[in-house]
């Protein structure tokens, strides 16, 4: 069981998502770095499926009444325990009847993952226990967390060790890898040339349903469009030339014209970009593109 | 830096390298794209519900998902799956089960007008009507639902007379109330959630478009027709 001491600035309940529902206009969602809530998931013990907290910017205090095993993975945050001393980020971490882990800002990136042992019981909604929040279901009734909620926590099922996960190494100054669009011709010279050679900077108005970026316009036809299947990391350009980044909880078909898509190994990338920061994009092609790297896990000595 | 011609030839490969697929039919071959690297985007044009509906139904296994839109189906692949033979063979082989002629009827009641419908009596004057006129026209007709998209449940109707086609307005509106019936372009929608959006609201309804605890969530289903019914 979890009591929220205080709410950070958006805490929402994910797992990986709730694919296969596009059709009635419901977006997959999930966490927006599946990788790390795996692994995460992992170092408790659980299925790597299981539903953790992402946490944003800002984090939550959190008190565990009962103690726990949790594990905390990507951003690192400013963070205490109340028995002293910082959460490590990567490990299992076990926690003390009534300890309180506080979670205070990121010290570097936007997102990070807390899973608990057991996983959040929270109730399956179209087969996932993913927050939607712009349709309000799923997660916690639908909505970021609040002072005084409480979560339970399901019982535990498998075996537990204390473990360790090496994250891959993010290159961090690298461009976003990108698939270049099946629109990509309604785009003139100079508009591929702002969008590839450009720099841009992430918006404020950015959230999970798009990452809004301002820079050089990238100009192309004004041409009516039929609305068509989008999924996240899409780049649709909106007449202004403004470029945005389709989100894990963006919708699911789109009338702007798509330049390219951020392919799906840059999205754990895509999550810890907080508002300022620069992005820059590099075209790979769709059969070359590599898969998500994958984290290690090893006992803790 | 990357050379804007090197980009175009990286675009032009993207176009034009599909799953390698032998015509087998007569039938016109879908043209298919690269939306990413786990994206496929197949043109359909008339044929989409029905080519939606036969892919939905054989389940390949690569896919996680199968959304139809306008005039396309967008496949989304498992991550690290490949196209299989079958789903190649799936895309071009010929549509012999013509869909469901007609799928279900719905009267949706709508308050028309007022604040359930701000912009009616605007876009009544747009289209050199009175807001009588309008709405006769509006709920005059049967309209069918091309797909959902948007927000959970958002139903893309076909069949708005063209002489109430209007544009999205210049600003979204930052809160739209949930069950408002909308214009825009040459489509009729109905807003399942509150929130922001940049269509033409005419009037509201009390139906629940999407609830994701029904055996249905969605009210509306792709091929679905719909009459509005003023209170």
């Amino acid at each position: 069981m979890i009591e929220v001491l205080r709410a950070g600035r958006c805490d929402l309940v994910m797992d990986l998502g709730r694919p296969g529902w596009g059709a009635l206009g419901v977006p997959a969602g999930g966490a927006a770095d599946p990788p790390a809530l795996a692994a995460a998931n992992r170092l408790v013990g659980n299925d790597e499926a299981a539903a953790g907290l992402e946490i944003l910017l800002a984090g939550p205090s959190l008190r565990f009444p009962l103690g726990g095993v949790v594990a905390l993975a990507g951003a690192r945050f400013m963070a205490t325990r109340s028995k002293g001393g910082a959460p490590a980020w990567n490990e299992t971490l076990l926690l003390a009847a009534g300890e309180i882990l506080n979670l205070e800002r990121a010290e570097t990136g936007c997102r990070c993952w807390l899973a608990v042992r057991g996983g959040l019981a929270v109730p399956r909604v179209l087969g996932s226990r993913s927050t939607l929040l712009p349709a309000g279901f799923g997660g916690y009734q639908g909505r970021a967390l609040r002072m005084g909620d409480t979560l339970a926590c399901a019982t535990p099922a498998g075996e537990m060790h204390l473990l360790r996960a090496r994250p891959p190494v993010p290159s961090l100054d690298a461009p976003l890898r990108v698939v270049a669009g099946p629109q990509a011709g309604l785009f003139d010279d100079a508009g591929l040339r702002a969008f590839f050679c450009g720099s841009y900077r992430v918006d404020a108005a950015s959230d999970r349903r798009g990452l809004r970026l301002t820079g050089p316009a990238v100009t192309h036809a004004r041409v009516e469009l039929p609305s068509q299947g989008v999924l996240p990391g899409t780049v649709q350009v909106p007449p202004g030339g403004q470029p945005i980044i389709l989100g894990w909880d963006g919708p699911v078909t789109g009338g702007y014209p798509a330049i390219a898509a951020v392919i799906a190994a840059d999205w754990p990338r895509l999550a810890q970009l907080r508002p300022g920061d620069a992005v820059r994009f590099a075209t790979v092609e769709a059969e070359a593109a590599p898969a998500p790297a994958p984290w290690a896990i090893e006992a803790l000595a | 830096m990357q050379d804007v011609r090197i980009i175009r030839r990286i675009m032009q490969n993207a176009e034009q390298k599909p799953p390698e697929i032998k015509l087998q039919t007569v039938q016109p071959a879908p043209a298919w794209r690269w939306l990413s690297e786990r994206g496929l985007r197949v043109a359909t044009g008339e044929a989409t519900l029905a080519r939606y509906a036969m892919l939905s139904a054989q389940r390949f296994a690569e896919l996680e998902d199968v959304i139809p839109s306008d005039d396309s189906v967008l496949l989304i692949l498992r991550r690290g799956a490949a196209v299989s033979p079958g789903l190649r063979a799936a895309l071009t082989a010929p549509l012999t089960d013509a869909p469901a002629a007609s799928g279900k009827l719905h009267e949706i009641v709508v308050e028309y007008g007022g604040s359930a419908g701000p912009d009616l009596s605007r876009l009544a004057e747009r289209a050199g009507m009175d807001t009588a006129g309008y709405i006769h026209s509006h709920a005059a007709v049967e309209y069918t639902v091309a797909f959902l998209g948007f927000q959970p449940g958002f139903p893309y109707l076909r069949g708005l007379p063209a002489g109430l086609h209007a544009p999205r307005r210049a600003s979204p509106r930052l809160r739209v109330a949930a069950g408002s019936v909308a214009i825009g372009g040459a489509y009729a929608g109905i807003y399942p959630a509150g929130g922001p959006g940049g269509w033409q609201i005419v009037g509201r309804t009390a139906a629940v478009l999407f609830d994701p605890q029904r055996h249905a969530p969605a009210l509306l289903m792709p091929g679905d027709r719909v009459r509005f019914v003023p209170t």
